[in-house]
């Protein structure tokens, strides 16, 4: 579950966020759109506490994000996924040993990484390529790496920061599915996205920013 | 262990520098024990010079029998005093002769025995300090009987002064080499980390604690630290074998100085505990 109450964020003098409120279900799926600048990141990055904001209330996964204290944070990010608009993969380590590596950091046994890594690979299709360095693959590719690298820790929650964000209708398709596909097995997904063709033709709730400002948050 | 294999991939990745780095602390580790030998051997061999020191009494001329015995139980009671011999001047005499030998002529020139009564006093070897002697030289003194103490005053105020400026030397050099060792660390992790930094990033996103994040820099730290004290060790080992023994045998002067060897399992060790410490220094303030 994902709560923002009355949050506001400025960069320096940018204003990002201005009095945020929402609320998103525990298993739901759920859209965050927007142009761009409108601050769709910047709300992610304050759930995953990358910023703190400047005044409000964030629940996400149980923890109270506002007021967390620094030891704390590694294992709230534990409990939410994130797949960051730029990857953030690591290009000299080969696409196993970057997944593998969201469950290192947690001390899990190589044997069990093993099995689990390979699942997830399995799932975004993409096995045959564990051996492969991020920069040979095609952004489709890669995209779906990083979110196997956030689904491998089984977290509660999931934050997508523009998972489709220059890829084709194909690589498009693939994702979503996969995304459906993550969020029936329950857990919590939030999509950030300029691409209105991704929840147009769903019931999903989708939240309007523009210029920090949360315009809509309806119920379609 | 990931810490571990994460260290040591970095340590290959930046060997140049590291091994730069290994060498300078080598270097500089070397020169500090050997400081650490000077003064060992400095303090060792003058540890023993009160012992070999020896201070001579000498009595008054009229000074006879019960007065000679009265005047030796007064100096043996003193707690600095390991043994006292009386020489009467007969004995000192003879030992004359030995010294002089064939040339006794000298001393036949004098006719009656010129020389007086006196003790020989040995001192204890430990913790017998310079003051304590002045003193107990001042209390023979005032003993009746007594004319006058002979001791290497001249001698004995310059070795200490020699020790007491070459500890002050060594342990300044000392401090500075620590310090130099432990920033050289220092100065290298920080390098380390910086070009990771991208990397730490990622790592802390996942969700990695500020431990999993920092340990294999404080093990680079040590490990490069543990490296350059074995550097130190093998110049040490080499130097000793070469140039000492050498030495050793062309001046016999030289057979003295003991090269204690824990020292050198001790200089990994120390380096170890710098170059932790120099992590420790560079990473301290990881921040969330
Ligand atoms: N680190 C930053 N420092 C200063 N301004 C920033 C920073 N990150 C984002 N901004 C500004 O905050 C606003 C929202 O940015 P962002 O959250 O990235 O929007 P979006 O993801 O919707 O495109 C923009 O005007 C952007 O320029
Ligand atoms: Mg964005």
């Amino acid at each position: 579950m994902i709560i923002l109450d009355n949050v506001s964020k400025t960069y320096d003098y940018q204003v990002a966020l201005s009095n945020i409120s929402l609320t998103v279900e525990k298993g739901e799926m759920a859209f965050v759109t927007g142009p761009s600048g409108a601050g769709k990141t910047t709300l992610f990055k304050l759930l995953y506490l990358a910023e703190k904001p400047d005044e409000g209330t964030l629940t996400i996964a149980g923890f109270n994000a506002a007021d967390l204290k620094d030891s704390a944070i590694p294992y709230l990010r534990r409990n939410i996924g994130v797949v960051f608009q730029d990857f953030k993969l690591l290009n000299n380590k080969t696409v196993y040993d970057n997944i593998a590596l969201a469950l290192r950091i947690r001390g899990i046994v190589e044997r069990e990484i093993k099995e689990r890594v390979h699942s997830v690979l399995k799932m975004v299709n993409l096995r045959h390529k564990a051996d492969s360095y991020p920069l040979t693959l095609s952004g489709g590719e890669q995209q779906r790496i990083t979110i196997a690298r956030s689904i491998v820790g089984e977290p509660t929650v999931m934050l997508a920061d523009e998972p489709t964000g220059n890829l084709d209708e194909e690589n498009e398709k693939e994702i979503m599915k996969i995304f459906k596909h993550i969020n029936n097995k329950g857990t919590t997904i939030l999509i950030a996205t300029h691409n209105r063709a991704l929840f147009e033709n769903t019931a999903k709730r989708v939240f309007l920013l523009e210029g920090g400002r949360l315009v809509k948050g309806e119920e379609k | 262990m990931f810490s571990l294999r994460l260290a040591l991939q970095s340590i290959f990745k930046e060997k140049w520098m590291n091994i730069l780095s290994m060498l300078s602390i080598g270097v500089m580790l070397f020169i500090l024990i050997s400081v650490a030998i000077v003064v060992y051997n400095v303090e060792m061999l003058t540890a023993q010079l009160p012992e070999r020191l020896t201070l001579v009494v000498l009595l008054k001329e009229d000074v006879e029998g019960e007065e000679i015995k009265a005047i030796q139980t007064a100096i043996r009671a003193d707690q600095t005093v390991k043994s006292i011999t009386f020489v009467s001047k007969e004995k000192a005499l003879e030992d004359l002769k030995k010294v002089f030998k064939k040339d006794d002529f000298i001393l036949k020139g004098f006719g009656e025995n010129p020389l007086f009564d006196s003790f020989d006093v040995r001192l204890k070897s430990e913790g017998v300090k310079k003051d304590e002697v002045k003193r107990l030289i001042q209390n023979i003194k005032s003993i009746h009987g007594v004319d006058d103490v002979e001791y290497g005053e001249a001698l004995m105020d310059s070795i200490y002064a020699l020790k007491g400026g070459l500890r002050a030397l060594g342990l300044s050099i000392g401090i500075i080499f620590v310090c130099s060792v432990t920033f050289i660390c220092y100065a290298t992790v920080k390098i380390l980390f910086y070009r990771h930094k991208d990397e730490i990033e990622i790592y802390k996103l996942l969700g990695a604690t500020r431990w999993f994040v920092r340990v294999p820099f404080f093990m680079e730290g040590s490990i490069i630290g543990l490296l350059g004290g074995a550097i130190g060790s093998g110049m040490l080992l080499g130097f000793y074998s070469y140039f000492i023994k050498k030495l050793m045998v062309d001046i016999p002067m030289f057979t003295i100085i003991s090269i204690p060897m824990q020292f050198l399992y001790m200089l990994p060790v120390f380096g170890l505990f710098l170059g932790l410490g120099g992590a420790v220094l560079a990473l301290g303030r990881l921040k969330y």
